[in-house]
């Protein structure tokens, strides 16, 4: 092999300047240990979204119109039932207070009973009579409060900023990108902490409790919850110890691989913050995988050099001819997770990319830590007769099951598992099918059902006639485009035709409130609830919305059709936009057009049509750069295929379990089936790294296979479980994402484990032709 | 504020041309009978019928089911009436007129004039051939062909006398000016009520009238009130109940007593008036509001809904209260 050369200078090199290597990790992992404590979490609303998807496109366009859809809800309710006493509107107006002065929060948005633009309109014989909704000479005792009840009717603003039982008040807002005060970023964790301690601790008492809900509050719960993971990283690392004793037999060879993946994890997140990355919360996760990887891989290293101070050599030769043998099929394990890492950087969102650079820098770092530091570290070992009696006890053992094992190469057994993987294969295909795209359960998917944050969202659902769950369809026209009956009249044709779309609660636009208005104008008669077709008419009713409504802009070019949906489950989703699509392309005309979207729901179809357009590529690359890299290490069409063909039987498995499982395809699962792609395919590459020298030297399969099996067998094994188990301790996670990626990787990586020791040799057993050298052996 | 529309409104009728205004099929939506519906028909207590928003009628023989008729207009109706289980009218914006001789199967578009920014607000018929659709700005439409032929007229006797002269003046110095003037200085006809022989009319400023020749002439009352009114009735005693803006209710025995102010405790307006087959009386109006009267309308106790929608229209059928709101049908058991 040509690359033989640098690999002997780098063996050389490395070996011969133990202490200068020792001393460059020691000093980088001191900075960078001192660059990690600097990290810090960090969220933000447009990471989570598509920008360069039309529908973002649009709704950026119109934020500084319309706000966007990063909002604050915040619903004060009374545990008796009835908000109209004395504690109640002090609660009420101390929260709106807080709620203006968080710096971040647009202060012109801010809304609730008490703010002057909550307005009330009555009809009288004479025209219109109407005021704030709490007069300025309120005083909260009965008279003052009957007489809010009375306007709070008046406004119409019961199922809006009053419940419908009375029971509770909105206080909304909207946040900035910037904060104006620092003209800084946002900082969402903070808004986040003070709508916490400033809002709902204060106010919060046996009376009246306070339900906040938006996506800045979101976030802080997910990193609350996501702080819970430093629990699950040390019982990770506890139960990871303890597998690789066992193996061992050793404390210091224990300590080694565990160590050095602690140092690519430090690395990692220090590189991360001198690059002035923060960490997200929701890929707080990564830190965890890092460390599982480079465990699996230690492990591949010390099961290499116990196995060759077995024959007898020490340890520095042991050490340094493992370096030698791993560092291929190690480093191309390794790259092909880093590519595999690196494909999610093609989709465009950004906390998606950020996963992409976070993760696959980690794995970089285990390159270097885990192949380079950990032989170095293990060259100054003593190993003796401890861990050679152990291998060997167990070895006796094993070599029985590896020889059963071996069987499975031969084309008898061959034929039944690679029958029973292709019905397998079928059954998760069939599966597969049904995968859905999006969030598919009800309330923050990031979060437990029973969560705070979630139990406020079905409080506030339920209480009000609003839906947080709105996607607004923004329709783009010509200046003074209201003021013509037949726009208004396509809007409102547009409205009923989308109300009608199962899972649209309501709707509203200025269209539907200028009817109103004009029945207002009308004495309040129903019957005059119409778009006038006389325009000056028109025109009264619509001077009567002001632009703070959200219903118009300035000049009414631009006016949002806003749809309260029931839930925003994916199929609700798909479904309501795809009418949006059918109406839309029916009443498009040459001066108005319907476009997608924004509100929250807005930005979930966005992101789950980025997140559907690139499961696709995505896929294309990994399985491309699996394939490169197989083919460029074994320099064989057929151990690739041997190694490729379980990894996408898995794939293809993963995704009929999430079906199963009820597991959407969202912004934070597809990442999963990238990395266990990437991660998944490291069993095949050391099991094949064996089996391809082996049978290029004219073994037959089967013979291979038990090499590859009592090379590196037991330490697949152990990879494979303590990887599954790394990423298990998730599934008692805070966070349901992280209990959805936990399941899923669990999976993926005892799967491919499994296919690599039972179905790759079986695929082997037909690709490689019989040889007569093996005939005559037996 | 009717002077300023008025103004308004002729304004924009000189300066606005219409391109197309042909009539659009109304849409069928399963969301038809919770839309804002504006009034029902108990046609002979054998099905219901009931028109609202962007043409729609629906036809219920139980209350329960409701289904959706094939309408050729997408206006906003405002009033349906049958004089048989066979021949209907419904009327409403862009002055609509449809007609059915099937009991509401099809629907035929008599009269469609968008044009003329005005809706009609009320038909009524005496038999198969002789009708009246009345509506905004004192519109007042007859047949005497079953509306195969509508003829407007003018009820001059409802304008005030220096509104006479007014118009006199303006017609000799300009027609034009003359016609847009006379098409909205009349105050709305909002309900054309038949008692027998006689026919009521109450409108918008106080506007109750009445007339012993199906409309060709009407004779005002004395001016009560100075909002509008919506509805009038001749209760099961016989005495005549009027309802209109702001919770106003007025009562005048069958001997023809002065007009009485009923105080109903409400502000709202009262859309309708209902009565029911066990000798109540039912006011319906916005923000819920529901008024019960088990003394012929002397006092009325309130049964808001709790939705707080407005009840538009409703009829007594087999014993319970089947009423239109702004958000559809609603059912509503009032037990006495």
């Amino acid at each position: 092999m040509s690359i033989n050369p640098v690999i002997n200078k780098l063996e050389n090199g490395i070996f011969k300047h133990r202490a200068f290597v020792l001393a460059f990790f020691a000093l980088t992992t001191v900075v960078l240990l001192f660059q990690a404590t600097q990290l810090k979490l960090d969220a933000a609303f447009t990471k989570n979204i598509p920008l360069n998807h039309e529908y973002m496109q649009t709704y950026l366009k119109h934020q500084k119109d319309f706000g966007g859809a990063n909002n604050i809800l915040i619903s004060v309710c009374d545990a008796e039932g009835d908000i109209f006493n004395e504690p109640f509107f002090d609660a009420l107006k101390g929260v709106h207070d807080q709620l203006f002065f968080i710096p971040g929060v647009d202060r012109i948005l801010v809304k609730s009973l008490f703010s002057p633009s909550t307005r009330f309109v009555e009809v009288v014989e004479d025209g219109f009579a109407g005021g704030p909704v709490i007069p300025a000479n309120f005083r909260p005792d009965e008279q003052g409060l009957s007489v809010v009840k009375g306007n709070i009717e008046k406004a119409g603003i019961v199922g809006r900023m009053v419940a419908d039982d009375y029971s509770c008040s909105m206080v909304t807002a909207s946040l900035m990108e910037i904060d104006p005060s620092t003209g800084e970023k946002l900082d969402t964790l903070s808004i986040a902490e003070q709508l916490e301690n400033d809002i709902r601790a204060q106010y919060e008492n046996d009376r009246i409790t306070v339900h906040v809900i938006g996506f800045a509050k979101m976030v802080g719960d997910v990193a609350n919850g996501a702080k819970g993971v430093v629990v699950f990283f040390a019982i990770a690392i506890a139960i990871t110890a303890i597998m690789v004793f066992f193996f061992c037999r050793s404390i210091t060879l224990t300590l080694l691989p565990i160590s050095c993946s602690l140092i690519a994890v430090i690395w990692q997140m220090g590189m991360l913050s001198s690059l002035g990355f923060g960490i997200d919360p929701m890929s707080i996760l990564v830190p965890f995988l890092v460390f599982a990887i480079g465990v699996s891989h230690g492990v591949q290293m010390i099961n290499s050099v116990v196995k060759q101070v077995r024959t007898g050599i020490n340890c520095k030769e042991g050490a340094q001819n493992s370096f030698r043998a791993l560092l291929i099929p190690g480093g191309v394990a390794l790259l092909s997770d880093t590519i595999g890492f690196i494909t999610l950087l093609s989709i465009d969102i950004g906390i998606i990319r950020e996963l992409a650079i976070t993760a696959s820098l980690g794995v970089a770092m285990i390159i270097l830590t885990n192949l380079v530091l950990l032989p170095v570290l293990i060259s100054y070992m003593k190993l003796e007769n401890k861990p050679l009696k152990a291998s060997k006890r167990g070895g006796m053992h094993k070599s029985d099951v590896w020889h059963a094992m071996a069987a499975l190469a031969t084309r008898g057994p061959a034929t039944v598992i690679l029958v029973l993987t292709a019905g397998l294969y079928v059954f998760g295909l069939y599966h597969a099918q049904n995968m859905k795209i999006g969030e598919l359960h009800a309330g923050a998917p990031s979060l437990h059902e029973n969560s705070r944050y979630n139990q406020d969202t079905f409080l506030i659902t339920d209480r009000y006639a609003i839906s947080v769950d709105y996607i607004s369809v923004i329709v783009e026209t010509t200046p003074d485009a209201c003021t013509s009956y037949d726009n208004l009249d396509v809007i409102d044709r547009f409205q009923w035709q989308l109300e009608n779309v199962q899972g649209v609660q309501s709707a509203v636009s200025l269209a539907s409130i200028a009817k109103i208005v004009n029945s207002g104008y009308n004495e309040g008669n129903p019957k005059w609830r119409v778009l006038s077709r006389n325009q000056q008419t028109l025109v009264q009713s619509i001077a009567r919305v002001p632009t703070s409504s959200g219903l118009l802009n300035r000049d009414c070019s631009v006016m949002p059709v806003i749809l309260f949906l029931e839930d925003h489950k994916a199929a609700t989703i798909t479904r309501v936009v795809d009418k949006v699509k059918a109406v839309a392309s029916e009443l498009n005309n040459d001066n108005l057009t319907f476009k997608l979207a924004s509100g929250p729901v807005g930005v979930m179809a966005a992101t789950n049509e980025a997140v559907e357009a690139a499961q696709l590529p995505m896929m294309l690359y990994v399985y491309g750069a699996v394939i490169i890299l197989c083919l460029v290490s074994f320099k064989s069409v057929r151990a690739t295929i041997s190694v490729v063909l379980p990894l996408y039987i898995v794939s293809t498995l993963a995704q009929g379990v999430m079906t199963g499982l009820d597991i959407g395809l969202t912004v934070s699962t597809l990442p999963v089936i990238a990395l266990g792609v990437g991660i998944g395919v490291d069993y095949g590459i050391y099991i094949l790294s064996t089996m391809n020298a082996r049978l290029k030297e004219g073994d037959s399969v089967e013979q291979a296979y038990f090499a590859a099996l009592q090379e590196r067998g037991s330490a697949v094994l152990l990879t494979g479980v303590t990887l599954a188990i790394g990423v298990s301790t998730w599934f008692f996670s805070a966070l349901k994402f992280q209990v959805d990626m936990g399941i899923l990787l669990t999976f993926m990586f005892l799967v491919n484990m499994l296919a690599a020791i039972i179905v790759l040799p079986a695929i082997a057993a037909f690709l490689w032709p019989k040889p007569k050298k093996d005939e005559k052996k037996q | 504020m009717k002077s300023v529309i008025a103004a308004i409104v002729s304004c924009a009728l000189a300066s606005q041309a219409y391109a197309a205004s042909q009539p659009m099929t109304a849409m069928q939506a399963p969301l038809a009978s919770k839309s804002l519906l504006l009034d029902i028909e108990n046609v002979e207590q054998a099905f219901m019928v009931v028109v609202g928003e962007r043409g729609h009628i629906l036809k219920s023989f139980d209350g329960e089911h409701w289904e959706q008729l094939a309408v050729p207009v997408q206006s906003t109706l405002t009033a349906v009436t049958f004089v048989d289980l066979k021949y209907g009218w419904a009327v409403g914006h862009d002055n609509t007129i449809l007609a059915t001789t099937d009991g509401g199967k099809n629907w035929e578009v008599q009269q469609f004039l968008p044009e003329r920014e005005k809706p009609l607000l009320d038909v009524v018929f005496k038999d198969r051939d002789n009708g009246v659709a009345i509506g905004a700005y004192g519109q007042f439409f007859r047949t005497v062909d079953g509306g195969k032929n509508w003829s407007e007229e003018f009820h001059s006797e409802f304008l005030h006398e220096e509104d006479v002269e007014y118009l006199n003046e303006l017609k000799l110095e300009d027609e034009e000016a003359y016609l847009d003037e006379r098409a909205s200085i009349l105050p709305h006809f909002n309900k054309m009520v038949m008692d027998g022989r006689t026919s009521y009319l109450v409108g918008e400023v106080g506007l109750i009238a009445k007339s012993n020749d199906f409309g060709k002439t009407w004779q005002q009352f004395d001016s009560i009130y100075e909002g509008s009114f919506f509805d009038i009735e001749r209760t099961q005693q016989g005495n005549l109940l009027t309802a209109g803006l702001r919770g106003n209710v007025f009562r005048s025995l069958r001997n023809g007593t002065p007009w009485q102010h009923i105080d109903t405790g409400s502000t709202s307006l009262v859309n309708d008036i209902v009565l029911t087959s066990d000798d109540r009386l039912l006011l319906l109006g916005n923000n819920g509001t529901l008024l019960i009267s088990e003394d012929d309308g002397q006092r009325f106790s309130a049964r808001p809904q709790p939705d707080g929608k407005a009840l538009i229209s409703g009829t007594w059928y087999r014993n319970k209260l089947v009423a239109v709101s702004e958000d559809g049908i609603k059912t509503i058991t009032i037990a006495k």
